[in-house]
């Protein structure tokens, strides 16, 4: 089918570069069709890698962002209480009818507990992400987003959709996905995740990129930008990023720098220019002294 | 295949790498797809189905490096083209190896490897040195002796401030780092880990109590607000919110020699709390008594045991005196004292013959929720020579004794649960009543139990969790 080389041209049509170790790790989870955990710091390209892939494998996103709280009424599927009760106002009438032909009152529930599949059938079924996911005609792509900041009942909660691809609702049974979604879950560690979860999946870290994939992602989105300025920016941020920030800049900055050099049509870096710009690489106050800093050494 | 990834398994298994049968299923089945060809993609397989961890992944490849490049004897039943291939792929290996220095997690592996097994003459030589070592020569009886005694059996230290000049001061400061003082950068890093696991466990608990803790009434607009959609029909509730506070924590500590060792770990222990959820305030005391909340939250760990020790934050060259320090701690700082809090006290209630002035624990346990006595000293020293314990226990809710870290984290624990249940919601009392007695057959540390225990941090080697 896919072999791992096409797995990497065909994220570089999605505008994604992918290392080897980027390009394994999907090629796996499609064949094995395994969900994956990725690690990293922020902003490396962990919910990008999601969209390139549901971009060049044409597989539509369903996107889950987790956060404190959330549980299986927001992720997997929810009871349209409101349309119940309305139905059953609608139907009054029916049911009168329907009821009146029995003697009293025991066979009267009977009857009517025979229709209770009625109420609980999937017209009043809220398809949350998850359950969308699965019930897709077309295989999806399912993301779930910074899965560690949900809470430890919503990763328990999640270990039996991930590895057997199939939800249990207490009045449908148990639905199984018609073509289980390619599953990519992120997180960016501020939590330890169970080893229950971890099991389920293929653990992908991804760290910062090395010189030549980022200098690449960078002329891939800004072909404008001349290569040797795009050199020159990723090595000042590499440096940078040794330099014990509290927010390190990542890939996501360096993209953000590069619009922001082509925009201002900056043809080489120097001490000025980073001063002007500094804004878009470091987030904190201290950071920015620093950065300054480090461009006057490096630069003139 | 399977017998080589079993094999690669079990080396991780032993370098604590936890894997699960499962992994390695996927780990062959990965094999199987993504074909063996070049060792880096090999890697690069097992990597993602065996490793679920950032921190273990250079572990992985030292790992990886070692097992794949380790020369094999080969049977001798194999035929000759099989042992050919095997060794023109474990080439190819070397090559591939030589070739990968780009790669961004490689650690070259060592060109040479000699055996690692040793020969036990190696290891008969070992022990006799061991045996030869002067500090281990009938250790064990006077281990036994000493038992609750340790402290006192040290000699006091002389007074170095006034016998000394400055010069040899600081001198005295690097010989600090020998006697274990100071705290190295991994023991402080195990601290972390042994309240990060508590965290973990207390945690769990503690969301979900949060949840209850916030009820208080019936909030009617936002229930109307919520429930528009359903017709008005109250399906979904809002409650109105209580005001939560942080736990409060009183802790006295004996600093004087006798348990020096276990006040430090217990200051060590409630400093690392404080950041997180609880609001401590912490008093030393010899034979006076002061308040180190602002030091513990402001200067460095190391730093202030160093103030301590020399002796200016209280004066350690007087023998403790338990009464005294209760009537003055009662005078300057019970009044201040707001919102009913746990009282922790560390000490061996070694009095030095002194006053008992017992009737002032009788006054702060008005003002505790909780009281807990923490002693280093075994139950039948309790009431022997100077030891007022039994006197100073009976006010107290709970005597523990505390010999090592894992023990006073426990009990700390145990303390945290405490006092969040006393003030949980009902429902959640109860249901941390069940919690607490199902646990005493159901380890905390499931995964350690079976390991001998080498999941929990050990602390240090040198026998000094054993206070």
């Amino acid at each position: 089918m896919i072999s791992e080389q096409g797995v990497k041209d065909f994220l570089q049509t999605g505008g994604y570069i992918a290392d080897d170790a980027i390009a394994t790790a999907v090629f796996l989870a499609l064949r094995m069709e395994k969900p994956i955990l990725i690690e990293g710091p922020p902003g490396v390209g962990k919910t990008g890698l999601a969209k390139a892939l549901s971009q060049a494998l044409d597989f539509p996103l369903v996107r889950l962002q987790c956060y404190e709280g959330i549980d299986e009424g927001k992720a997997l599927y929810d009871w349209e209480y409101g349309k119940q009760l309305l139905y059953t106002q609608l139907l009054r009438t029916q049911l009168d009818n329907y009821l009146s032909v029995s003697a009293d009152l025991r066979e009267a529930v009977e009857r009517l507990s025979g229709e209770e599949s009625l109420f609980f059938s999937k017209n009043f079924l809220v398809q949350r992400p998850i359950l969308k996911s699965f019930l897709s005609e077309k295989r999806s792509l399912l993301l779930i987003d910074e899965i560690d900041r949900s809470d430890d009942e919503f990763e328990a909660l999640l270990l039996e959709c991930l590895s057997d691809f199939q939800i249990s609702i207490p009045e449908l049974g148990v639905i199984e996905a018609k073509r289980k979604p390619l599953t990519i879950l992120t997180s960016n560690g501020t939590r330890m995740i169970s080893d229950a979860l971890r099991r389920r999946c293929l653990f992908l870290y991804i760290g910062y990129p090395e010189m030549e994939r980022e200098v690449a992602i960078v002329r891939v989105k800004f072909p404008d930008l001349c290569e040797g300025l795009a050199r020159q920016m990723v090595a000042f941020l590499r440096k940078v990023r040794e330099l014990n920030l509290r927010k390190p800049p990542s890939v996501s900055e360096t993209l953000d720098w590069a619009q922001v050099l082509s925009i201002l049509q900056v043809k080489q870096l120097t001490p000025q220019v980073v001063a002007n710009t500094v804004g878009t690489i470091a987030k904190h106050q201290s950071d920015l002294q620093k950065v300054a800093e480090l461009a006057v050494k490096e630069l003139s | 295949m399977e017998r080589l990834v079993v094999a690669f398994v079990a080396e991780l298994r032993k370098n604590g790498i936890r894997v699960s049968p499962s992994e390695s299923l996927d780990a062959v089945q990965a094999l199987a797809l993504g074909g063996m060809e070049g060792r880096r993609l090999s890697r690069r397989l097992l990597r993602l189905t065996l490793v679920k961890n950032v921190n273990d992944i250079p572990v992985f490849n030292e790992i990886f490096n070692s097992f794949f490049s380790r020369f094999r004897p080969v049977d001798e039943e194999l035929d000759l083209s099989r042992v050919l291939d095997a060794a023109l792929i474990s080439m190819e290996g070397e090559f591939t190896c030589l070739n990968e220095q780009c790669d961004d997690h490689e650690e070259p592996g060592p060109l040479l490897r000699l055996d690692s097994s040793i020969a036990p003459e190696d290891l008969q030589d070992l022990k006799s040195l061991h045996e030869l070592d002067p500090d281990d020569t009938d250790g064990n009886e006077i281990v036994v002796q000493m038992k609750g005694y340790r402290g006192k059996a040290k000699a006091p230290r002389p007074t170095r401030r006034y016998t000394q000049n400055p010069l040899t001061i600081e001198l005295n400061k690097s010989n600090a780092v020998d006697r274990g003082i100071v705290f190295s950068p991994e023991e402080q890093a195990d601290m972390q880990q042994v309240v990060s696991l508590m965290m973990l466990r207390l945690r769990k608990d503690m969301r979900r109590m949060k949840n209850n803790q916030h009820r208080g009434k019936l909030h009617v607009i936002k229930t109307i607000q919520k429930n528009y959609r359903h017709d008005m029909v109250p399906f979904q509730l809002a409650l109105r919110r209580k005001r939560r506070e942080k736990p409060r924590l009183v802790v006295l500590c004996d600093v004087s020699f006798s348990v020096s060792h276990a006040a430090r770990f217990l200051m060590l222990l409630l400093h690392t709390l404080q950041n997180q959820q609880l609001d401590v305030r912490s008093f030393i005391f010899n034979r006076e008594v002061a308040e180190i909340t602002d030091m513990l939250a402001n200067m460095p760990v190391n730093d202030l045991m160093e103030t301590i020790d020399t002796g200016d934050v209280v004066d350690l060259d007087e023998n403790s005196s338990y009464g005294e320090m209760l009537v003055k701690f009662k005078e300057r700082h019970l009044q201040n004292l707001r919102g009913r809090p746990a009282f922790i006290i560390l000490g061996d209630a070694r009095n030095n013959y002194g006053e008992a002035n017992d009737w002032v624990l009788d006054e702060i346990r008005e003002k505790a929720r909780y009281m807990l006595w923490l002693t280093p000293e075994e139950r039948d020293t309790w009431s022997r020579g100077d030891c007022l314990l039994d006197i100073y226990g009976s006010y107290c809710d709970k005597v523990e004794v505390v010999r090592t870290v894992e023990d006073l984290s426990l009990v700390v624990e145990d303390l945290l649960r405490d006092i969040y249940a006393d003030r949980a919601h009902p429902i959640d009392r109860k249901r941390l009543e069940e919690a607490k007695a199902a646990e005493e057959y159901d380890s905390k540390d499931y995964y350690t139990r079976g390991a001998g225990g080498s999941g929990a941090p050990s602390f240090d080697p040198s026998g000094r969790s054993k206070w």
